[in-house]
């Protein structure tokens, strides 16, 4: 307790000293006028105003994790990342586990968040929510997160009901020195990465890249060691080439492979009914993917990518094997001076093979989808470029409900430079996924009783008639910037679900006589629940001085379910109790000296009454050192505030939940 | 095994040392703020700033626009102004062959007097034509950095790629104000003409 009560007063020093002598502390600009004309344009500078420009003219809810953000946030995988992100809900269950949604819905199968690396889709058709243990990069190679929260359908597609998160990397012709990363700690235990440039003939850029990490068990809520240890290997290559003046071409692809220890409890049709083990997940999986960008004429542009994705997960629940392809035609241009237009077309063919097991089984095991899509969008620039309407809609045909369309009206109005003021409606859907079509899962074994001589075994299945769950969404939002050096983001929304899924009775029970004699009480999933989602979102950067930078994010968020009359679902109306109502966040930037950083980054999450998960506060903070341009090294402690801590309880049929615990490492980082 | 790594870093030994090295930064930080110059990487418009300073050095304009060797050099702004002070800071106490630099801000086109320099911000985009028209014959060097700044008649743009900053010229729109360009900074920038955009 004394050690978080020093470190909250060292927090504070460490926010309120730099205020004081904040004028001292102001950098003094290096003379510049010192330099040759040469050197100047040599001078990387901080900030790229251009897409600042967009970002601020977005008509939607958006923000952006920046590189800074990554390397002083200190932290370690890409899901702890989004915890910066307002709306978003991000809990750790257990030690290469995560619950990630945006606006809500927060599970560990949550299936409302589109997620694309490079413009490659990673959301999984099986339950159309993201294997985050498998989405990794080198940290160092991104250059951007974006993240919209609430519907993205418009431009991207269903599955974007309550946010889309898109993970860039940085283009080869940007990365230009190679790169060895090393370091270790209490909880990441090894991690290691090492990146090479190169070009080709002045015309090619290429960057090649491996890392692997090991990191350990985290506790049990009684302090044991849990079974959760995690290691995991990745590689690619990215290539830029500039083909003509205006035609640009991405070629990439990664290869990764890795394994999860778990502990899992799974019913069984024998005594003692349910059976816990600790066992493994072993993944695997690459992808390729090919971008062709052509800039022609002011405002014209055309993209066209093609990639091929594939995954292997083998659990004590199923073994899968997943192949996806994907292509995608994109092009905007301008048409007169008033109409922006970006319109496409896609289409994506996905094809797997899922292994059964006693637990788990699809029928059919194996099934291939496919998803046509097109979409027009009109940016109608009005009152002398100050107000701007955006309409569009998505058209989409896929194999489980055929047409679906996803409109959108938006409107932005910039009535001042400092000021810009936008509001939107649109539907959104989230299609069905290939586990709500197929399924057959047995969730629990009830004992034989006096009453019910045999093994009682409650049984899910796939239900062919599901249909996908809807949402209007209705969003107002202001950014605004009072001084140069600070901007304030608000956003608010009102959202709209029908036909959510809940689990419904589904014929009389039966009996079976294999393995051994058993009564299945047989369920569907069907879709009658209805919602209202309401909350507020709030961002404020301030950059204060050169040295010292400050962000903040709050968010507030409730949740209301209903059935319909004809539902007799018990559980899924417990859902709105999922997410946590307040969240909050600070993060410090502080260049102590030229070449020492201090970050420090608070947390508050509250409760998820659902989960009885009471509310918790994380203290992160890192030390950096550049020792000299080439050499950099850095200490990381997490997670201060507590030995360890719960975040989010286990879900039915997937691992045990574990709890975080306090941690630390100490990483260097070579360039050459 | 593992207990070597754990007495090492075990949680409460990182804690311990993380706390040391914050108090070795807090007091650092505290007695050392008066001497800190700092040298980080400057701001795009810390650049700019020192780019329009240059621009100052390699043109030449006609004698008639100073009325005597020791008239300073204006630098005017025209709009919002994303300098900020550092405009002011880069030109204070500097001299080019005896003559100071003043900076002026006007925040509307009615309200611009005669300058040297012009930096137009992007805030005026959607004026630029009538802005550039209205410049006509004024003899200043116009620089912004907007979009076919310098196709459309603007003399320097400077633009951003892969973070760093670059220029464009417009040389003909140069000599028609009779500006004489120095070979230097033609030499650095990209030439454009506004033919290239018709």
């Amino acid at each position: 307790m004394s050690h978080s009560f020093n470190i909250l007063k060292l927090l504070i020093a460490a926010i309120v000293l730099p205020v004081l002598c904040g004028s001292q502390l102001q950098a003094q600009i290096r003379d510049l006028t010192k330099l040759s004309l040469e050197e100047l344009m040599n001078i990387t500078v901080t900030s790229v105003s251009k897409r600042k420009e967009k970002l601020s003219e977005a008509t939607a809810a958006v923000y952006v994790i920046t590189q800074e953000d990554i390397k002083r946030s200190g932290l370690t995988n890409m899901p702890d990342l989004l915890r910066m992100v307002p709306g978003m809900q991000v809990a750790h269950i257990d030690a290469n586990k995560w619950s990630i949604s945006s606006r809500g819905f927060n599970s560990r199968f949550s299936n409302k968040l589109l997620v694309l690396i490079d413009g490659r889709s990673v959301y999984t058709p099986l339950f159309s929510g993201v294997h985050w243990d498998v989405q990794d990069l080198r940290l160092e190679d991104i250059e951007r997160i974006e993240v919209i929260r609430g519907p993205g359908a418009t431009l991207w597609g269903a599955n974007a009901v309550n946010g889309v998160i898109n993970v860039m990397t940085v283009s080869a012709i940007n990365s230009h020195s190679g790169e060895v990363t090393a370091g270790g700690g209490s909880e990441d235990r090894a991690f290691g990465s090492i990146r090479y440039n190169g070009t080709v003939s002045n015309k090619g850029y290429y960057r090649i890249y491996a890392k692997g990490f090991k990191r350990d068990d985290a506790v049990t809520p009684s302090g044991d060691r849990a079974s959760d240890r995690w290691n995991m290997y990745r590689g690619g290559i990215r290539s830029d080439w500039e083909l003509t003046d205006g035609d640009m071409l991405t070629v990439q692809g990664d290869l990764y492979k890795g394994n999860l220890h778990q502990t899992v409890t799974i019913p069984t049709i024998s005594s003692p009914y349910r059976q816990t083990s600790m066992n493994d997940v072993k993944v695997a999986g690459g992808n390729i993917l090919a971008r062709w960008n052509r800039s022609l004429s002011k405002g014209s542009e055309l993209l066209l990518q093609i990639y091929f994705d594939h995954t292997y997960r083998h659990d004590i629940f199923h073994k899968e094997f997943r192949n996806t392809a994907d292509l995608e035609f994109q092009h905007s241009f301008l048409l007169g001076s008033h109409h922006e237009i970006i319109w496409g077309l896609g289409y994506r063919l996905t094809a797997d093979d899922i292994t059964k097991s006693a637990t788990v089984s699809f029928n059919p095991h194996k099934r291939t989808d496919n998803l046509f899509s097109g979409f027009f969008q009109d940016q109608i620039s009005m009152l002398n470029h100050t107000l701007f309407l955006t309409l569009g809609s998505k058209l989409e045909h896929n194999d489980y409900t055929q047409f679906e369309v996803q409109p959108n009206v938006r409107l932005l109005w910039m009535p001042h430079n400092r000021h810009r003021i936008w509001a939107a409606v649109s539907r959104a859907v989230r299609t069905p996924s290939r586990s709500e079509d197929d399924v057959q899962v047995h969730v629990a074994t009830l004992p034989p009783d006096t009453m019910v001589p045999l093994p009682t075994v409650i049984t899910i299945f796939g239900n062919r008639d599901f249909s996908s769950e809807n949402l209007i969404a209705y969003e107002l939002g202001h950014r605004y910037q009072p001084v140069n050096r600070m901007g304030l983001d608000i956003a608010i929304f009102y959202n709209v679900y029908t036909d959510l899924r809940t689990v419904e009775p589904s014929g009389t029970p039966y009996m079976v006589t294999t393995p051994s004699p058993h009564i299945i009480i047989p369920r569907r999933f069907e879709n009658r629940m209805d919602g209202k989602t309401y909350g507020a979102e709030f961002t404020s950067s301030w950059h204060p001085f050169d040295d010292w930078k400050l962000n903040t994010g709050y968010t507030w968020f409730k949740a209301r379910l209903s059935l319909q009359s004809s539902s007799q679902d018990a559980g899924s109306v417990n859902a709105e109790g999922d997410s946590p109502q307040h969240q909050f966040h600070v993060r410090s930037y502080l260049n102590v000296l030229h070449n020492v950083e201090f970050d420090a980054a608070v947390y508050y999450v509250d409760r998820i009454a659902n989960q009885h998960i009471p509310s918790y506060f994380r203290l992160d903070g890192r030390l950096g050192w550049h020792i000299s341009e080439a050499l950099q090294v850095s200490v990381v402690v997490q997670n201060i505030l507590d030995a360890q801590h719960p975040e989010f309880a286990s879900t039915p049929l997937s691992e045990l939940a574990s709890e975080i615990q306090r941690s630390a490492y100490g990483k260097a980082t070579w360039k050459f | 095994m593992e207990s070597f790594a754990l007495q090492v870093f075990s949680p409460l030994m990182a804690l311990h040392i993380f706390m040391r090295i914050s108090y070795i930064v807090i007091i650092l930080l505290f007695s050392s703020a008066l001497s800190i110059t700092q040298t980080i990487s400057p701001t795009e418009y810390q650049v700019k700033a020192a780019f329009l300073y240059n621009f100052a050095k390699f043109v030449e304009w006609s004698p008639e626009t100073f009325s005597d060797t020791t008239t300073p050099i204006v630098i005017g702004i025209l709009g919002e102004d994303p300098f900020e002070a550092d405009l002011d800071t880069i030109v204070k106490d500097k001299n080019i062959n005896g003559r100071e630099f003043v900076v002026r801000r006007f925040q509307a086109l009615k309200e611009l007097e005669q300058c040297h320099i012009l930096f137009i911000s992007s805030s005026e985009q959607k004026d630029m034509p009538k802005i550039l028209r209205r410049l006509r014959n004024s003899g200043m060097l116009t620089v912004s950095e907007v979009e076919h700044f310098a196709h459309i008649g603007g003399m320097i743009n400077l633009v951003v790629e892969e973070n760093k900053v670059r220029f464009e010229i417009n040389v003909e729109a140069a000599e028609r104000e009779g500006l004489k360009i120095s070979s230097q900074l033609l030499k650095l920038a990209r030439i454009v003409s506004e033919k290239e955009n018709n």
